[in-house]
């Protein structure tokens, strides 16, 4: 029987190392390059003739930008505008990697379900709030740990507060997707295990496995839907975060 | 869990992280959306400037709708005017024929009943003639004595 975790289980397909870190190219890197494809083609395809009556996929494309624009300009404002690219990548990434991981069959790798992957993605989204918070208020960034009249001691408590719940946001943004993805799959994996064992069932055969395999086609749909919402999510607290940093509340 | 398995999963999923996404930001969304992002934006211009043309039209059309309206009723209340002023002239030259009319056949009754005051006194006059010379007949034929004529015409006068 195989082990629920073995779906994560990270294969060297060709052993790289550089300045002695260990880069092989495995299959976590072969899906994220898949899923790289994958975005390549229907950005590619879609903004090939970029045309004021949008085509189908051009009307596709369209409608993801400019879902990741409204969310910018309801959570940040105009100033969010100049950001929509990498928001964008953020979410059709996470969106690609998510989805592309649902496929069955053909031993896909979901590189989402991995901490160091989302927290990799997390860190690009803090490191641009920080760099954008510093760039825009210099110092006074700071002031967005600061509560608004509060006196001196009520001021540093909250200040801490603020600050480490401020440091947390990586990795708070890249557990919460990690362990959605990792749970879903996992529980994918355990009812198609009550599949084959309860299929097998000698007496009865197949006829017990229905069951199980039904709430797999329902738990595929759950899944799906986990999915995008969250690349959604990621996207928005990815927004939100920025929202901070150029706004400052 | 392999996730956690640091030391094999760390670097070469951060490393291939950082490629894969450099890959998607520089050499594909880069490329692709500001294309899209143009088109999109001058669709918006396009529709806001079609509308706000629609509005001017519109608020054109209303303009001359309303000086349609307005002129119409200034040519109804002329025409009514027009009417009342024919009317009162007409019905003024109506009454000045009449009255010519009238003042005509006044003077035609009244020479005709002149005329006829006229013809009764001679009638009478005729008359009262045939009366006397009968009467003065009469009193030859029973007298045997002609009556004077003067007689006569006093007695016809006297009795009428």
């Amino acid at each position: 029987m195989a082990n629920p975790m073995e779906q994560f289980s990270v294969e060297t397909i060709k052993p790289l190392t550089l300045a002695g870190y260990d880069v092989s190219f495995t299959n976590s890197s072969l899906w994220m390059l898949i899923a790289i494809a994958a975005i390549s083609v229907f950005l590619f395809v879609g903004t090939a003739k970029p045309q004021l009556v949008p085509g189908r996929w051009q009307a596709a494309t369209e409608y993801l930008y400019d879902f990741v624009r409204k969310m910018l300009d309801e959570n940040v404002g105009p100033e969010g505008r100049r950001f929509a690219p990498l928001i964008f990548s953020i979410f059709i990434f996470v969106l690609a990697c998510n989805l592309l991981g649902l496929i069955p069959w053909i031993g896909a790798f979901t590189p989402t379900s991995h901490v160091t992957v989302t927290f990799g993605l997390a860190m690009i989204v803090f490191v641009t709030v920080c760099v954008v918070g510093i760039w825009r208020h210099g110092f006074h960034f700071l002031s967005l740990f600061w509560p608004h009249d509060a006196n001196i001691f009520l001021g540093a408590f909250v200040f801490v507060i603020e600050f480490l719940s401020f440091l947390t946001r990586p990795f708070t943004l890249a557990i919460r997707l990690f362990a959605n993805m990792t749970a879903g799959h996992v529980l994918l994996k355990v009812f198609g295990t009550f599949v084959v064992a309860l299929g097998s069932f000698g007496a009865l055969p197949y006829v017990f496995g229905i069951l199980p395999l039904a709430v797999n086609v329902a738990l595929t749909a759950l899944e799906i839907l986990i999915a995008v919402v969250q690349a959604y999510v990621f996207a928005l607290l990815a927004s939100l975060y920025l929202n901070d940093a150029i706004n400052l509340h | 869990m392999p996730q956690f398995d640091f030391a094999h999963v760390f670097w070469p999923q951060l490393a291939w992280l950082a490629i894969s996404f450099a890959l998607l930001y520089f050499g594909v969304v880069r490329l692709t959306l500001p294309k899209l992002g143009k088109v999109m934006d001058a669709r918006d211009n396009k529709i806001a400037g079609d509308i706000a043309e629609a509005k001017a039209a519109k608020a054109n059309a209303d303009a001359i709708d309303a000086r349609y309206h307005a002129d119409m009723a200034m040519s109804r209340d002329e025409a009514r005017n027009a009417i009342a002023l024919a009317k009162a002239a007409a019905a003024k030259s109506t009454e000045a024929r009449l009255a010519v009319a009238a003042q005509q056949a006044e003077a035609e009754i009244a020479a005709a009943e002149a005329r006829i005051a006229e013809a009764v006194t001679k009638a009478e006059g005729t008359l009262r003639d045939a009366a006397a010379e009968s009467a003065a007949d009469i009193v030859a034929k029973l007298t045997g004595k002609q009556p004077k004529p003067d007689a006569a015409q006093a007695a016809v006068a006297a009795l009428v």
